[in-house]
């Protein structure tokens, strides 16, 4: 029972989720049956109450902030889109697709073809019904002459049929098993048929657009008839832009916000012991850290230098040190744990001197320096992970020359030009699409260069294969492929840090993003 | 006298036309462009060529200079690349906000500064000019940041009395203004307090070592009668231009301050702008911060000029 307590402890203190929970609750052996009502407290105890003005304080916003899909790129416009829009997919809390706007799916052999759905009886915010032509609309504008960010995942449809008001067939260029997980990317929200003025939205969410002052803050108000049955519980909603975490967390404390995104691991410690907040952490599934070299560059050419250079990263103390402990260890490649194709039989790579002299010394380069370029702009901490990463190479006698370059233009003038440099990379959709995008050979953004067709091959095969056993043998094969040979040395995944007051309910962590997949307008609900 | 304002003035503009080529070309010497910077790390050479052409990034500079300034001379300032709103539009909020609470600030922090450093002044060596002094050199040594903190910390978190988010909207009567924007404003007060007294108390006793001064207090006066009198006129040219030279700073340096209390003044917009590399927003912030530089320190000088007793009688 004294480890019961302490995962009780844990999971009311918000260090652990409740799947967490669970698992270990199930795995001491302590019922099942007990464990959800002593959950009631912080969990989905009660049905959702409606009313109330909530406000959300959240980093991820910017002056330069617009209503339009095409332009989203941070967490405060995601949340707003989807308090006034609705997707075309959702995600259930284990990170599966789930109807949303798209009601249910059907995919033909070879997953080429696939029959969608519309979901019948949802009004827009004018009192427009969605039929299908609003679908076909809102993915158009994401393809052709635009700069969308999703106009690359797009690319597949080869043609999209309306078959009646109520079902849509698309055809792929190539089969995806993984269409619809596609689909419920946040650019892809659904705007009523021939629609264009971005600043007054027209959507099917749960709210509509009050104000909007960007770089400042928006405001909602709770339609009430939304389709949603027990969501959007809240009679108006604001999101504040709040970039300093010291300022939001000052905020959280004196209640003039209930709830904040990207606590400041430093700090959490402290706020859990706060009796008027909840932490709830997501684990894992956050920015992925990583010290890219590019494999046709000299000297990392050489597998065993790239092999050397794994071992030769402590990353439990650069978890410790930088992250005060919130991350989790990569395993050099950027799939995390909370994927369903998540190989979990490949042993995690930890830091270990002695195999990385004896891979660097096989590599013949004598006492070569190797320069790392790091900086700011790759992202906050990457210099301080840099130097940590210098003095351990250091004890496996490995010179290690640390450039700290501008945070201007970074993405420009470094990434994907300088042989070693810091990268990170967020979540992709699925297994297919981080495979795709970061180690194919046919991606604009392969950062390490590596180049298998082997690799190639089984992914693109992967693509197709409706079977999920085999699927997952040939994901696991891929990960496997990409931690032993590639150029990427991924050593931490950060975690979500959310705060909230203690009347908040409906936060649970999610398989995916922050801030209950950033859909906290809609979930949440006051206690 | 006249003809010295004339060309201080004149010599003001021109300053403010220079800076506007400056500004310009600064923003055009940014590494990377907006297209790159909307589009971040997941851009495509595709999709940066469309939005750059979108933009008319692609015609050269001089041309989308002149263009710039003419109509920034007619008061239109462009549209925002990046979320296409009318940027006097959205700047002007921003901008009443920011001069709202640089006001604030001043109206404390001016009177009180001054005041203070004739005290100091005329207390020279006692107990109450060393503790201004340290107390106003203390607040000015430490980072605003800190002083920022120290007053959420206290105000805001362990005794509610002030709100930590100094967010004003426009629709908040002007006492809810006072009120939410307390906090900044006391903050901004010790940050710029400690430079002006200074300078009020030292150029007092630097006139104090006149002959004129010395002649006053032989034909009898008080101390204080000959600082207020005597000392003070003539010391006015360089606490002035200080003040000047302050209100500025609350205009254009208050960035660091508006973050911590998520203040939607000006500064805020232009970093996000800069962020972006969205050119119409750094231009135009950096044309009114240049214009407030500029127009403070010209007032600050012809102010000088019109209380000082030699320039208005020049000989």
């Amino acid at each position: 029972m004294e480890e019961y307590n302490k995962l009780k402890h844990m999971f009311d203190k918000g260090a652990l989720s409740r799947r967490d929970f669970m698992s270990g609750v199930a795995m001491i052996g302590a019922g099942m049956a007990v464990a959800p009502t002593l959950l009631s407290g912080t969990a989905q105890a009660a049905t959702p109450k409606v009313g109330g003005n909530f406000i959300i304080g959240m980093e991820g916003g910017s002056a330069t902030d617009s209503l339009d899909p095409r332009t989203y790129s941070d967490s405060v416009m995601i949340g707003a889109s989807l308090a006034v829009y609705n997707c075309m997919v959702e995600f259930d809390s284990n990170g599966n697709p789930t109807g949303e706007l798209l009601e249910s799916w059907e995919a033909k052999p070879g997953a080429k073809e696939w029959i969608f759905n519309v979901r019948k009886g949802v009004k827009f915010s004018n009192g427009k019904t969605l039929d299908a032509d609003d679908i076909i609309y809102s993915i158009g504008i994401h393809t052709g002459e635009t700069k969308s960010p999703a106009k690359g995942i797009l690319k597949q449809i080869t043609e999209i049929k309306k078959i009646n008001a109520n079902q849509i067939q698309m055809t792929l260029e190539g089969g995806n098993a993984d269409f619809p997980v596609i689909l419920g990317d946040y650019h892809l929200i659904v705007v009523p048929n021939g629609f264009t003025d971005w600043q007054k939205p027209i959507g099917t969410g749960g709210y509509t657009l009050e104000k909007f002052e960007p770089g400042v803050g928006l405001k909602f108000k709770r339609r009430g008839d939304y389709w949603k049955a027990g969501r959007a519980n809240f009679e108006t909603v604001e999101i504040r832009n709040i970039q300093d975490v010291a300022a939001r967390t000052a905020a959280l404390q004196s209640g003039q916000v209930h709830a904040v995104n990207r606590l400041d691991p430093r700090t959490v410690n402290l706020l859990m012991k706060d009796k008027k907040l909840n932490v709830v952490r997501t684990k894992g599934t956050g920015n992925r850290f990583c010290f890219v070299s590019r494999v046709t560059d000299a000297p990392f050419d050489n597998k065993d230098l790239r092999t050397a250079l794994k071992y030769g990263i402590d990353r439990q103390k650069i978890i410790d040190q930088v992250y005060s402990g919130f991350a989790t260890p990569g395993n050099d490649h950027t799939l995390d744990a909370g994927n369903p194709f998540y190989n979990t039989e490949l042993p995690q790579r930890k830091y270990d001197p002695d195999k990385a002299a004896f891979h660097f010394k096989k590599a013949g380069l004598g006492n070569a320096k190797i320069e790392l370029q790091a900086s700011e702009g790759a992202w906050g901490s990457a210099v301080d992970c840099a130097q940590l990463y210098q003095e351990s190479l250091k004890k496996a006698g490995i010179n290690l020359d640390v450039k700290k370059v501008s945070a201007d233009g970074y993405w420009d003038n470094v990434w994907l030009k300088v042989p070693f440099c810091a990268v990170y990379w967020g979540r992709r959709l699925s297994a297919d699409q981080t495979f795709s995008q970061v180690y194919s050979s046919a991606s604009d953004w392969n950062d390490s260069n590596w180049k298998r067709p082997e690799f190639d091959k089984l992914i693109t095969e992967a693509r197709a294969e409706l079977d999920q056993k085999k699927r997952k043998e040939m994901y696991w094969k891929a990960q496997e492929m990409i931690s032993d040979d590639g150029g990427m040395i991924c050593f931490a995944i950060t975690d979500y840090l959310d705060g909230y007051a203690k009347n908040v309910m409906g936060n649970e962590p999610h398989a995916r993003y922050d801030l209950n997949d950033e859909r906290l307008a809609e979930k949440a609900w006051f206690a | 006298m006249l003809k010295t304002i004339v060309i201080r003035v004149a010599l003001g503009l021109l300053t403010l036309w220079a800076v506007s080529i400056l500004i310009f070309g600064a923003t055009e010497i940014l590494p990377g462009d907006v297209a790159s910077a909307v589009l971040g790390q997941g851009a495509t050479p595709e999709t940066l060529a469309v939005f750059r052409h979108e933009l008319g990034l692609d015609r050269p500079s001089y041309v989308r200079y002149l263009e710039w300034f003419f109509n920034a001379l007619h008061g239109d300032l462009g549209i925002a690349m990046t979320n296409k709103r009318v940027i006097v539009e959205t700047i002007a909020p921003r901008l009443t906000n920011t001069l709202f609470l640089a006001g604030y600030a001043a109206l404390i922090a001016v009177p009180t500064s001054v005041v203070l450093g004739i005290v100091a002044a005329i207390n020279e060596g006692k107990f109450i000019d060393r503790f201004v002094n340290i107390i106003s050199l203390m607040t000015i040594s430490v980072p605003e940041f800190f002083i920022a903190y120290v007053l959420i910390l206290y105000l805001a978190v362990q005794f509610e009395v002030f709100p930590s988010l100094s967010t004003v909207f426009p629709e908040m009567d002007f006492s809810e203004k006072i009120y939410t924007a307390a906090l900044p404003a006391f903050t901004l007060t010790m940050l710029v307090m400690a430079h002006m007294l200074r300078m009020t108390r030292t150029s007092v006793l630097s006139i104090m070592s006149q002959p004129y001064i010395e002649m006053a207090f032989l034909k009898g006066l008080t101390r204080s009668q000959v600082i207020v009198r005597h000392a003070l006129p003539n010391a006015a040219a360089p606490i002035i231009s200080v003040i000047a030279l302050n209100l500025a700073y609350l205009i254009v340096g208050v960035v660091v301050i508006e973050v911590v209390f998520v203040y939607p003044g000006i500064g805020q917009f232009m970093v996000d702008g800069v962020a972006k590399r969205d050119l119409p927003v750094v231009q135009a912030c950096g044309l009114i911060f240049a214009g407030a530089f500029v127009g403070l320190n010209t007032v600050a000088d012809v102010l000088a000029i019109m209380v000082n007793p030699r320039l208005r009688h020049p000989r």
